[in-house]
């Protein structure tokens, strides 16, 4: 059970399949480092995300592409809908951030029935064949799907740490999520920087639905699930920071993958919990994977 | 008839819901949304107690609202260390991880959900007595949280909530205080859950997810945080509304969902017309009317 080639085969695919979660949870992540917003409407986002292309590829019959784009399109429009008319009043009313949760949750509950009433509940993934070519590596097996899941993932993230470092938007979006006030006196407009978070957060729900639906048949309600996994990982990773949150995505998702081999899998969905609970207690600022790095020298900083 | 009979039930049940949820998070202002984990834990443990041992429906309620008691304690103590949105996340947490165990093992029948829940009722008249004991329990438990919040107890609650550092330094105990409220808000959540199992004689963990805190959620916040009639508004608004086009008898496919957007766009409307609610809560109470007295 603990052979090298099984735990080098649960890494490889461990890491593939934590792709999505971990684009669900940067935006995530990257949404409440700068506009300081506990997102649940993101769930809201994601089913949108992947209906809009379902509808392209089986309803309209388009290519892949045209449909990733429309996906792409209808939910830019919906996420920058809601923060023009949904956010900026509420912000505006100075509201609770209860009001905030309840007003991100009911428009995730509103986008799951109005789908429902359109497509059904019937499980349905984007295309009919879920199953990519399958290739042997030095004794692992490594599907097409793998690849361009780690690709996608990689190449996004990397452009998204490029563009916040690198471009002046970016860099407008850091000092937002720093100090917002600030940032206006300096001239930074705070409402152009939540409209970037959002409209970055919206292409990366996009691509992680993609990935999601070409694995796995999808159900309206399906996107909250997967949501809270993006939540717990954001809090793991500690507030604030995208890419410990990233981290904290792949981690939690190898640690279920690996816990195959000592927990029956009906319980791996408990691992989530437990480590939240133990991190809110212990760790209540949460674990900051990257500062951890540091104080064990594995990081220079 | 019996259609009417469960949407009184349901008005009921969700009544004592919003108003110790209320209790909880907008009296005390702890921000745990983890309230429908206490009206399953109250469910539960009810059918499961009449189920194998026979006990008597209102012994196995009241067993339920005390083990719904005792398990606040989990979300009751991590609150003296955390508040605000953190509190609120551990409770998303606490709540889908207990609900991953009910779903999990057999004897609550795991995901098919619990059947064969014994009525203690049959006959024509049992809508109707459900009914009367829905209402009542509504009644009572709108009555005793205005009756701890109206005394001492409330006070101490609400300089609680606003400034806790303050009332501690006073040489007033919070953390009492936190644990007394969650138990009574939980416990009353608990005998929510004994009477929808009795009455219902099905219950399933998807009625508990984070949807159903949104939904107790906005009741409170519809009907009015704080106040002590709000969420009674909000529980029979946004019950009895969305039944309203029950009578189009639309296929069950679309009932669902329709009914579902109804609601959700209810609240979005209230949030933006109306944020503070409905009924606004009470001022408090003039100084010369105030009894001394210390928790």
């Amino acid at each position: 059970m603990f052979e090298p080639a099984v735990l080098a085969q649960i890494l490889w695919t461990g890491l593939a399949t934590s792709s999505h979660m971990v684009l669900f949870t940067i935006a995530f992540a990257l949404v409440l480092k700068v506009v300081k917003l506990w997102n649940f409407a993101q769930a809201g986002m994601m089913a949108i995300a992947f209906y809009a292309m379902y509808a392209g590829v089986n309803q309209f019959g388009w290519p892949t592409l045209p449909s990733v784009g429309f996906g792409l399109a209808l939910t830019l429009a919906a996420t920058l809908a809601l923060e023009r008319f949904g956010f900026r009043v509420l912000r505006a009313r100075r509201s609770s951030s209860l009001l905030f949760f309840i007003f991100t949750l009911v428009c995730s509950e509103f986008a799951a029935y109005a789908l429902t009433l359109i497509f059904g509940t019937e499980p349905a993934p984007l295309f009919e064949r879920i199953l990519s070519p399958v290739r042997i590596v030095a004794g692992i097996a490594v599907s097409d799907w793998d690849l361009l899941a780690l690709g996608v993932t990689i190449g996004l993230a990397t452009a998204l740490a490029l563009y916040l470092r690198f471009s002046s938007d970016g860099r407008c979006l850091v000092a937002v999520s720093d100090n917002a006030e600030l940032a206006e006196l300096y001239g930074i407009s705070a409402k152009r920087a939540y409209l970037i978070a959002f409209a970055l957060a919206s292409v990366l729900v996009c691509a992680g639905m993609y990935l999601y639906g070409t694995r796995t048949a999808v159900i309206p309600t399906a996107p909250l699930q997967l949501m809270i996994f993006a939540v717990i990982a954001t809090l793991l990773g500690g507030m604030g920071s995208v890419l410990g949150a990233a981290i904290a995505a792949v981690t939690l998702s190898l640690l279920q993958s690996y816990s195959i081999l000592i927990v029956p899998s009906k319980w791996q969905g408990m691992i989530l919990y437990v480590f939240l609970f133990v991190t809110i207690l212990f760790f209540p600022s949460g674990a900051h994977p990257m500062r951890l790095l540091r104080r064990f020298g594995l990081r220079r900083g | 008839m019996d259609y009417v009979f469960s949407i009184l039930i349901l008005v009921g049940i969700y009544i004592v819901l919003a108003a110790s949820f209320n209790l909880i998070i907008g009296r005390a202002g702890l921000a745990s949304i983890a309230h429908p984990i206490f009206f399953a834990l109250g469910a539960y443990t009810a059918a499961l107690l009449a189920i194998h041992f026979g006990l008597n429906p209102v012994l196995a309620t009241l067993a339920g609202a005390v083990v719904a008691a005792v398990f606040s304690l989990m979300i009751s103590l991590p609150s003296l260390r955390i508040s605000g949105d953190y509190l609120m996340i551990t409770s998303i947490g606490f709540q889908l991880g207990l609900l991953q165990v009910i779903k999990n093992i057999e004897i609550t029948g795991s995901q098919g959900g619990l059947s064969n829940i014994p009525t203690p009722i049959a006959g024509p008249e049992r809508g109707a007595v459900f009914s009367i004991i829905a209402l009542a329990a509504a009644a009572g438990t709108v009555l005793l949280i205005r009756w701890i919040v109206r005394g001492p107890y409330g006070r101490a609650i609400n300089a609680m909530r606003d400034d806790e550092l303050a009332f501690i330094a006073l040489g007033r105990d919070a953390t009492r205080i936190k644990i007394a409220i969650f138990a009574v808000g939980c416990g009353l959540a608990g005998v929510a859950g004994g009477i929808y199992a009795f009455y219902f004689q099905y219950l399933t963990p998807e009625q508990y997810e984070i949807l159903a805190s949104g939904t107790m959620l906005t009741m409170v916040v519809v009907g009015g945080m704080g106040s002590t009639w709000g969420p009674v508004v909000g529980a029979l608004m946004l019950v009895a509304l969305p039944q309203a086009i029950t009578f189009l008898q639309l296929p069950p496919s679309y009932m669902a969902p329709v009914q579902g957007m109804i609601f959700t766009l209810l609240v979005i409307l209230f949030l933006f017309l109306k944020p503070q609610g409905l009924v606004s809560p009470e001022p408090p109470a003039p100084l010369a009317h105030r009894r001394a007295g210390r928790v």
